[in-house]
């Protein structure tokens, strides 16, 4: 049977009412095909193949309805993949799910890196820089394609319309299908007048149209060929420009964040509950109750106590442990060990060369006479402790010595060497060696249980250790997050932020950078010319003293001095919050663990010290220096800039006046001056140690006046020009009066102008004093003499940090850094400029068209 | 302009010069399947990739009239490769002008970024395989079929005799108006019409010999492009995701170290091969295996968990659908009648 499937079409279609054939039809369903059906008269009259009426429009989209418009897509990608899964997608569905595919696989790439990184910064770029390409994507044509075109032609060449069924696609996608009658005549002839076609020609419509295909053609094409450049650069611009932002706010946020734990620390340290140390214990103690608490046992216990201790800490702790909880160790001698004893006394006999069976049988004793030797001596079935071993021994040996003579009697011609024999029995090398037969079977006897009491008291002071790492542990978030050796705390973006302005306030500018930046000496030379001109003129001194306090002031306002303190800068003696935290956390789990119940003594110490003055090597006095020390090293490298800038102020301003320079010859006036404005710039601790080692004219001129300044910078009448110059370890007030020069006495005036109303004045000044009595009091075995304060024993990590970073040094760091961003900036920067240069540059040239003659002049 | 589209015999050459007769030969004169093997599309992408960046440009940039969708489509290649390069860029490039130990650092991470968006480019591609293998073992249907399609364009200009060019498509482009007709056997080979229709009926278990295997299958097949389509579109960004965590792997480090593209001095290029070999398996064992704790320690094994699921899933999705369809119910096509169309 053939059918023929256009007539089982038609029988099946819409069929219309001739009477109302525009606009309406009536819907009638056939079941059988029209006998009379006529298809050419069904074509002439079109009913047939009448189109549907156009449901597309051309959209605009604004800032105002651009959330609606993204719900919009949203919804429609959402259907997508639905209808996608079930398989009934449209070729624009699919289109858009591949978008959403490269969504979704960007964000499992910053998802995965997000996980590779350590720090909030570089985890949050992850992201930033997945919406950045994203969005450099999408912006590129925005401002280099589309806003360019539209400015020149009048043309948006990235119009979207929707189409009849809501799919929503860019107007000039496909040059061969362009929905022009979505645009009115009035419409396309405004930018036909746009772009200055001539009103006048025939099909004027059409022609616009032409150009604007043209122009939406040449454009797709340049966005395609720009955009692979332009995307990366812009990409990475995007992340540049934001970097510092969201370096801010999660600086803002993470300091925040520790402020809460320092004031919430009780509630705050719940998130550090954790009971798995009392669990794992609990569980141990409970398997073995009663039974032999031998070595493995106890260390197994060990172990899990001391987990989070630190080593010293954990040694002392073992010790408690041994002698506090443990007990002493026993070892209890049973019929087993008598059997095994005999035995390893048979495996080491013989080796002894000539014994035989006879020798061994005659020599070794048996079961019951050692039995009862030992019952004898008073060790056999009760606990012994080790001190006790050499009785088992000596009992042993005793009767096998015996049996040795006896055996040597009846057998003169096997004389055997019983000073050998006994020392094979007395053997005390280690076990690895093969102990003493005796021995090795008595130290596995062991026989101390682990009983109800050592349980009790092992629960209770893993109680008191879950509680006190549970503090501890968010007081080092606390310290870590506020001054911790690592990326991203706040001290470390205040180091970075200060470093960074640094540069700008004493007016580095790119190309000195750029130049100096593979040489640390090329650079400290320019910071010194930097220095020099600042401080020549009291207004430029005083802009930058202004805005270098106010910079390095941040730290109070960052990390506040009532919240962690450096001592040894500031004046009062008061606690800060921090460390009576400290105090009262360490002190408490000591006088827990001093309780008598638990005795652990020698923890107690290791963790609070014997009483409070005693600081050395404590954990309280670690958990405190941290942090100390810490804030120190970064205080004293910004105080010393603020320092050398007043000592070159003071130099250029009224070097006459200063009292260390008063009544020296003008050549050691020059060599002092000259000393001094090296170490405050590249001095390192090693030089204060050493008390300055100089080269200097030990014959100097002997002539007295006032040194030579000019623009900041002292003109040299004598220093440099004489060239048999040697160290004089022997003048010791060369040393002083430099250190004088530089730390001792009033600063400028400009200088306590700007401090007077920071809060760091108190510790600028202490830090000098500070500096004066440390280093100045540093005795050198070479130079003994050379001190301005008493002679101190202050350890040499106080000096270290109290001298900081040098500021040749800091600046050279920072200077290379700077440079590495800026000329990455430059590269891409530029090029980045050139191509949207050239990109809308080129779209004045687009749309060329040869107009037809007008119809005016036919 | 509406030409025959198998009239290119006819010879439509429109200058006056007869010398210019028989001049251009194209390789097809008509629409051409053509095999899906390596060879072939590695031909296919050759031209593409040439055109991409030479003839359409030219075109585009002139605002030819001829201008099409698939040149614009053909030239998104030139921001994909140009893109990739300039990511590679974005992190290296500078990198030379640091001080040497910056420059260590710098490059530790460029170079691992630049192996990213290689990986992602090579991954994303082969991964689709993933897709269309099975998919084409298991139900017959090759979702990548190429053809050869052969376009008229209007004459720039008088002179411009040059009115024809071949565009590579595949024949499931496009969902909704995918190429049928090219599936059909050609009887001048003596080759069964519905034959290709045939297999995949076959293996999409509706059974042997039907008399219209064609119509049958239709349905099935688009429902299996459609998810095949989705599969790939996700898939292969996953795949493509796990490319760049494989690259950010440690052992790279060491590839970096030998790395020379100098193929001129075997001996030290086949080092850096062998070397990229032992980087690629430790890397793909440091992948797996994670560093860290928590979520950190697994998120490769996730992303590659991830990524295998949505490839098993897209094959099982597209597959077990159009293998467990119910029968075609019509009224209008009748499985065991003959149908004409007039």
């Amino acid at each position: 049977m053939t059918s023929n499937l256009i007539q089982n079409y038609i029988s099946m279609r819409p069929t219309v009412n001739p009477n109302t054939q525009s606009n309406q039809s009536v819907v009638k369903t056939h079941e059988k095909p029209k006998p009379d059906f006529d298809i050419q008269k069904e074509l002439d009259n079109r009913t047939f193949i009448k189109p549907l009426e156009g449901k597309g429009r051309l959209l605009s989209g604004n800032i105002f309805n651009a959330p609606a418009i993204m719900f919009k897509d949203m919804v429609y990608d959402a259907k997508a993949l639905k209808h996608a899964i079930s398989g009934k997608a449209n070729d624009h569905e699919l289109g858009k799910l591949n978008d959403f595919g490269l969504f979704l696989g960007g964000l499992s790439i910053a998802g995965y890196l997000f996980t590779r990184k350590q720090t909030p910064m570089t985890k949050g770029m992850e992201f930033v820089g997945l919406a950045s390409f994203l969005g450099a994507m999408a912006i590129w044509p925005k401002i280099a394609i589309q806003l360019p075109a539209y400015l020149i032609h009048g043309v948006d060449v990235q119009k979207q319309y929707e189409d009849s069924f809501g799919r929503k696609k860019p107007f000039y996608q496909d040059p061969q299908f362009l929905p022009w009658d979505l645009y009115s005549d009035k419409e396309i002839n405004k930018m036909g007048d746009r772009m200055g076609v001539p009103k006048d020609i025939p099909n004027r419509r059409e022609f616009i149209q032409e150009k604007m295909k043209k122009i939406g053609i040449q454009n797709n094409t340049l966005w395609m060929l720009t955009a692979g450049f332009a995307t990366p650069i812009m990409s990475g611009l995007i992340c540049n420009l934001t970097e510092p932002y969201l370096n801010r706010y999660l600086d803002d946020r993470n300091n925040k964040a520790a402020d809460r734990i320092l004031t919430n620390l009780e509630t705050y340290s719940q998130k550090y509950k954790n009971t798995a140390l009392e669990q794992e214990l609990t569980k141990l103690l409970d398997a073995n109750q009663n039974k032999l608490l031998n070595k493995d046992l106890q260390e197994a216990i060990a172990s899990i106590l001391t987990r989070y201790m630190d080593p010293v800490t954990a040694e002392s702790f073992k010790t408690d442990l041994r002698e506090a909880a443990f007990g002493k160790e026993t070892y209890k001698i049973e019929d087993k060990n008598v059997k095994e004893i005999i035995e390893n006394l048979n495996k080491v006999f013989k080796k002894i060369p000539g014994a035989d069976a006879e020798f061994l049988t005659g020599v070794i004793p048996d079961e019951k006479s050692v039995t009862e030797a030992l019952q004898n001596s008073g060790v056999f079935g009760k606990d012994i402790e080790t001190i006790e071993f050499s009785t088992v021994t000596d009992t042993i040996k005793k009767l096998v010595e015996n049996n040795a003579k006896a055996y040597n009697n009846s057998h003169p011609d096997k004389q055997q060497d019983i000073r050998y024999i006994r020392k094979l029995i007395m053997n005390n090398m280690t076990e690895e060696h093969n102990s003493s037969p005796v021995k090795i079977v008595l130290k596995k006897a062991a026989s101390n249980v682990l009983d109800s009491n050592v349980t009790a008291k092992l629960k209770k002071v893993v109680k008191y250790i879950d509680n006190f790492n549970m503090k501890q542990f968010a007081l080092d978030e606390y310290a870590l997050k506020k001054v911790g050796a690592a990326p991203e705390t706040v001290i470390a973006n205040y180091w970075n932020d200060v470093s960074r302005d640094l540069m700008n306030i004493l007016g580095f500018k790119p190309e000195e950078i750029a130049k100096t930046r593979s040489d640390r000496t090329l650079m400290g030379a320019v910071l010194r010319e930097k220095i020099e001109h600042i401080v020549s003129d009291k207004n430029s001194y005083n802009k930058a003293m202004e805005k270098l306090v106010k910079k390095i002031a941040d730290i109070n306002s960052k990390i506040k001095t009532s919240d962690l303190s450096t001592p040894l800068l500031s004046k009062n003696s008061a606690n800060s919050a921090y460390d009576t935290i400290v105090d009262g956390l360490f002190d408490g789990f000591a006088k827990n663990l001093r309780k008598d119940d638990i005795g652990f003594v020698r923890t107690a110490r290791a963790i609070a010290g014997v009483d409070k003055n005693d600081v050395v090597g404590t954990a309280k006095q670690l958990q405190k220096t941290y942090v100390r020390d810490r804030l120190l090293g970064v205080k004293s490298s910004f105080y010393r800039i603020i320092n050398t800038m007043d000592i070159y102020r003071r130099i250029a301003s009224s070097a006459n006046s200063i009292p260390a320079l008063q009544g020296k010859y003008i050549e050691v006036q020059e060599e002092l001056i000259e000393l001094c404005k090296i170490i405050t710039l590249e001095g390192h601790s090693s030089d204060h140690a050493t008390k300055f080692f100089m080269m200097r004219n030990p014959e100097p001129d002997r002539t007295h006046g006032s040194v030579a300044v000019k623009n900041g910078k002292v003109v040299n009448k004598y220093f440099g020009k004489t060239t048999e110059l040697t160290d004089i370890p022997g003048d010791k007030y060369f040393y002083q009066d430099a250190m004088r020069l530089m730390y001792e006495g009033d600063m400028h005036p400009d200088t306590m102008a700007v401090l007077k109303e920071s809060s760091i004045k108190e510790e600028v000044l202490k830090y000098r004093d500070v500096v004066l009595e440390k280093l100045g009091g540093e005795r050198y075995f070479a130079k003994p003499r050379h001190l301005i304060r008493e002679a101190n024993t202050t350890g040499s990590d106080i000096k270290f940090l109290l001298t900081g970073i040098a500021p040749d040094e800091l600046i050279f760091k920072t200077g290379q850094q700077l440079y590495n961003s800026k000329k990455w900036l430059k590269i891409f920067g530029g090029f980045g400029a050139a191509l949207l240069g050239v990109t809308v540059l080129a779209q004045f040239f687009f749309g060329k068209m040869k107009a037809p003659e007008r119809t005016g002049k036919k | 302009m509406i030409l025959p589209v198998n009239n290119i015999k006819n010879s439509i050459y429109f200058s006056a010069d007869s010398n210019d007769k028989e001049k251009k030969s194209l390789d097809y004169d008509h629409d051409t399947l053509l095999p899906n093997n390596p060879l072939t599309n590695a031909r296919i992408g050759m031209d593409k990739l040439t055109n991409a960046f030479t003839l359409y440009p030219a075109k585009g940039l002139k605002g030819s009239k001829n201008a099409n969708f698939y040149e614009f489509l053909t030239m998104g290649t030139v921001p994909y490769l140009v893109g990739s390069a300039g990511l590679m860029a974005v992190f290296n490039f500078a990198n030379r002008f640091f001080s040497p130990f910056d420059k260590v650092q710098a490059s530790k991470t460029g170079q691992k970024m630049a192996l990213g968006v290689l990986f992602y480019g090579v991954l994303k591609s082969l991964s689709k395989q993933f897709i269309s293998r099975p998919v084409n073992m298991l139900t017959g249907v090759d979702t990548d079929q190429p053809y050869a399609k052969v376009i008229y364009e209007l004459p720039d200009s008088i002179n411009d005799t040059d009115i024809t060019s071949i565009e590579y498509h595949r024949v499931f482009e496009s969902v909704e108006f995918p190429r049928w007709d090219l599936l059909y056997g050609n009887a001048d080979k003596g080759e069964k019409r519905n034959f290709r229709y045939d297999k995949i009926a076959k293996k999409l278990n509706m059974g042997e010999n039907l008399n219209d295997s064609d119509q049958e299958t239709k349905p099935r097949i688009k429902e299996i492009i459609v998810k095949s389509n989705l599969a790939k579109s996700i898939s292969s960004y996953m795949w493509a995701a796990t490319g760049v965590a494989l690259a950010f792997q440690k052992p790279w480090e060491d590839y970096f170290k030998a790395m020379t593209f100098k193929f001129w001095k075997p001996q030290e290029f086949f080092k850096s091969l062998q070397v990229f070999g032992r980087s690629f398996v430790r890397s793909a064992k440091a992948l797996y295996k994670g560093e860290g704790v928590g979520v950190s320690k697994h998120a490769g094994k996730i992303l590659l968990g991830i990524a295998l699921f949505s490839s098993a899933a897209g094959v099982i999705n597209a597959v077990a659908g159009a293998k467990n369809a119910t029968k075609q119910k019509s009224d209008i096509i009748k499985s065991n009648e003959k149908h004409v169309v007039s």
